[in-house]
């Protein structure tokens, strides 16, 4: 019948495999013959890599990063490559014609799980051919700080207006304010390789690359 | 009671009742567009199609239709029943129809689902509608499939203006001709009309007018995609942001039956619909009605104020109070109601006036309007039998007899007060509980603000003297506070506890509500409604 354990520890319990002392010479004993060994290994390898770097055989740590030799980043000099469906910071894209492809559907703000997207959807003034069929944000606001780069709003964009692929990860500000991304902000991003437009255009019937039929001068 | 089968399932039907009609009241909804309860049946949009198994001794219409064969590889010749609208066909004692469970049905929904969305846009991110729309619901529902047309969609005008109110578009619209035949049967204009056939149909306007009158904005609620759409709440909200509370129109005496529909985040009300009501309002509400939403954000009293004119600065609320308290002490007071405001509001007020020893209350509202046969009543305001009852024994006279009274306190800021009356009030010193700017809040010297209708629970007497109960939707904005709250915490600061620090005791102070509609006048003792000033 064990025993019970309150108030009283069974050592006999524990049970350990002796392990053999590791056995040292006088001269390992007296410590600095080792500490000088020892700080020789680091001087052989502080002389090669120094050597290496001098000749300018230091390997490419964005490029190359497992091989031999001194592999760190000199960051911000140096910034390692994302991969090509990294999320940063969004863009909002443009038509040809410059103005925001986003049309306000609030789409973004109703998936995006932080609540980081502040929207105002208003009408195309008089005059413009876009008036009556199409609507555009008068604000569109994002809160970087927090934004958890789920990516969702791209998700749920209908007409390609938001985008993630900046390659530009939530940047460092002095003040809160700063994270704030306005429309302008916004827009002025670019993709990673330098575009702005979006890659659905739409055409309107009022514009001349309108592939449809008008009722006024359609043949039916 | 005589009853039909539907899927199995016994409805109860009264004479002349459709199909439709009949498994609507048992709450069962069969597919439909073109179909409303309020208006004639078009029977146009072949949405609501069913099955019905021949009666005895008739035998079943049969089409022959080409049916597909996957396992062939060709179509083959098969056989199909004849459906019929359910919206047209009348029930017939033990008819048996088959709606959900049967597989011809839900085919012929599938293909008119597809069909009325050949030449759609699908520009749900831009359109209004989207998120109540039933061309959305019914393709969750019924369709699941993408169209198989690749031509270019038909082009149609778009964001055409209607009138000053409604804005439409041709491409979106499925010719249903609900807005047609609710302007001809409803609001007796009949301004609208359908013009071309099938894919190029499209509703236009009389030739020289324009979409007019009292009842404009209906055409937009009554159709079922987002053709129509108010200038009014286009591209304001998003309505799956939207909760709804049900509510009381506070337009005037009719009490139209209404959602409002509020935007929890931010206490804004974009816009109300009406609530089906047959007793009262049908499914119906007047544009001035649904334009009542305005008053819950604009020239709204937020914070409590002392002083008139320019030397009008803002308080906290407790100084507005013991200021209010303080001219209420000097005594000859004269008690307003208002006729804009709850029962409850009126109630608080009346018993604090018993409380005062005053003999006898006045009454602020707003003048007459051009009120019509269908829902608008002359009297432009929501609750003068409210503020009756509330006044109980004590006699009510209209605001312009008010004269001699050291000070006044005034419940209700929306009110038309002539200038006579506003000269003698001048003289007084004035303290206002009021959720609105109006001729009696500019002369006031204490300013106490109360919420409006929509952010507090209340009630309205209506012209049937029926007592119907709104519910708070938003919170109140900035530091109001329901209107019986003030008044009770204004007794409190007099030192005459009237006892109310919940709604609850309000209403268990005021007893029941009457439900049943009675459309005779008050009785002859009691005071008159207040003449037009």
């Amino acid at each position: 019948m064990p025993q019970p354990l309150v108030g009283k520890i069974q050592y006999d319990r524990v049970k350990g495999t002796p392990v053999a002392r590791p056995r040292r010479t006088a001269l390992e004993q007296a410590y600095v013959v080792e500490v000088v060994k020892g700080l020789g290994v680091t001087m052989r390898h502080f002389f090669k890599n120094t050597k290496s770097m001098f000749r300018g055989e230091r390997p490419d740590a964005v490029k190359d990063p497992l091989s031999e030799g001194i592999t760190t980043l000199a960051y911000p000099e140096q910034k390692k490559v994302y991969p090509p469906r990294f999320r940063g910071v969004h863009r909002l894209t443009l038509r040809n014609d410059g103005s925001p492809r986003c049309v306000a559907c609030l789409c973004c703000s109703t998936a995006c799980p932080a609540q980081c997207i502040y929207i105002e959807a208003g009408e195309y003034p008089d005059g413009d051919n876009r008036r009556g069929y199409e609507r555009y944000p008068v604000k569109f606001v994002i809160d970087e700080l927090r934004c958890i780069f789920c990516g969702y709003c791209v998700e749920a964009c209908p007409c390609d207006a938001i985008r993630m692929d900046t390659g530009r990860h939530a940047v460092p500000y002095d003040s809160r304010e700063q994270f704030i991304y306005g429309k302008a902000m916004l827009m002025s991003l670019e993709s990673a390789d330098g575009k702005q437009l979006a890659e659905n255009p739409r055409h309107e019937p009022p514009d001349p690359t309108h592939p449809g039929i008008d009722r006024l001068k359609g043949a039916h | 009671m005589p009853s039909i089968k539907l899927d199995g399932q016994d409805i109860p039907f009264e004479k002349g009742d459709t199909i439709i009609r009949a498994a609507a009241r048992q709450g069962i909804e069969i597919p439909h567009y073109c179909w409303h309860p309020g208006l004639s049946v078009a029977a146009n949009c072949r949405m609501c199609l069913v099955e019905i198994d021949p009666m005895q001794n008739r035998r079943q219409i049969v089409l022959d239709v080409l049916q597909w064969d996957a396992a062939k590889g060709d179509y083959v010749p098969g056989k199909k029943p004849k459906l019929e609208p359910a919206c047209q066909a009348e029930c017939i004692e033990g008819m048996v129809v088959k709606s959900d469970t049967s597989p011809h049905v839900a085919l012929a929904r599938k293909n008119v689902q597809e069909f009325l969305l050949l030449n759609h846009p699908v520009d749900c991110p831009i359109c209004d509608q989207a998120g109540e729309c039933k061309l959305q619901d019914y393709w969750l529902s019924d369709q699941k499939t993408a169209k198989r047309m690749r031509d270019e969609v038909v082009h149609k005008p778009k964001a055409v203006e209607f009138g000053d109110t409604i804005v439409y578009d041709a491409e979106r619209c499925i010719v249903c001709t609900r807005c047609v035949r609710f302007m001809e049967e409803v609001a007796k204009d009949p301004v609208l009309d359908k013009r071309e056939r099938g894919n190029l149909g499209e509703i236009v306007l009389a030739q020289g007018r324009k979409l007019e009158g009292h009842y404009t904005m209906m055409t937009d609620h009554v159709c079922p995609v987002g053709a129509l759409t108010t200038k009014d709440f286009r591209f304001k909200a998003r309505v799956w942001f939207l909760r709804k509370a049900q509510t009381v129109c506070p337009g005037c005496a009719t009490g139209c039956n209404a959602w409002l529909d509020y935007d929890p985040r931010t206490g804004e009300v974009p816009r109300l619909r009406p609530r089906d009501n047959e007793a009262v309002n049908k499914y119906w509400m007047c544009d001035d009605g649904i334009l009542t939403h305005r008053r819950v954000n604009e020239d709204r009293v937020l914070h409590g104020y002392l002083g008139r004119g320019t030397k009008r600065e803002r308080v906290n609320p407790g100084q507005a109070l013991t200021a209010a308290a303080k001219l209420i002490k000097g005594g000859n007071v004269a008690i307003v109601l208002s006729a804009q405001h709850s029962t409850e509001d009126n109630f608080a007020l009346a018993q604090l006036g018993r409380a005062l020893g005053v003999s006898e209350l006045y009454l602020s509202r707003l003048k007459d309007w051009d009120g019509d046969d269908i829902l608008r009543d002359n009297d432009h305001n929501p609750n003068v039998r409210g503020a009756q009852q509330a006044a109980g024994d004590l006699k009510l006279r209209p605001l312009s007899e008010l004269s001699g009274a050291k000070v006044v306190l005034a419940l209700g800021g929306i009110a038309d007060v002539d200038d006579e009356t506003v000269l003698a009030l001048a003289e007084a010193k004035i303290v206002t509980i009021a959720s609105n700017h109006g001729p009696l809040t500019l002369n006031a010297d204490v300013l106490l603000p109360a919420a409006s209708w929509a952010e507090t629970h209340g009630t309205f007497v209506n012209r049937q003297a029926l007592e119907q109960e709104f519910h708070a939707g938003a919170r109140p904005s900035g530091e109001s506070l329901p209107g019986w709250d003030i008044v009770s915490r204004l007794a409190r600061t007099l030192g005459q506890a009237i006892g109310f620090t919940r709604y609850a005791d309000v209403r268990a102070a005021m007893g029941p509500r009457n439900t049943t509609p009675n459309a005779a006048p008050p009785p002859a003792d009691a005071a008159p409604p207040a003449p037009a000033e």
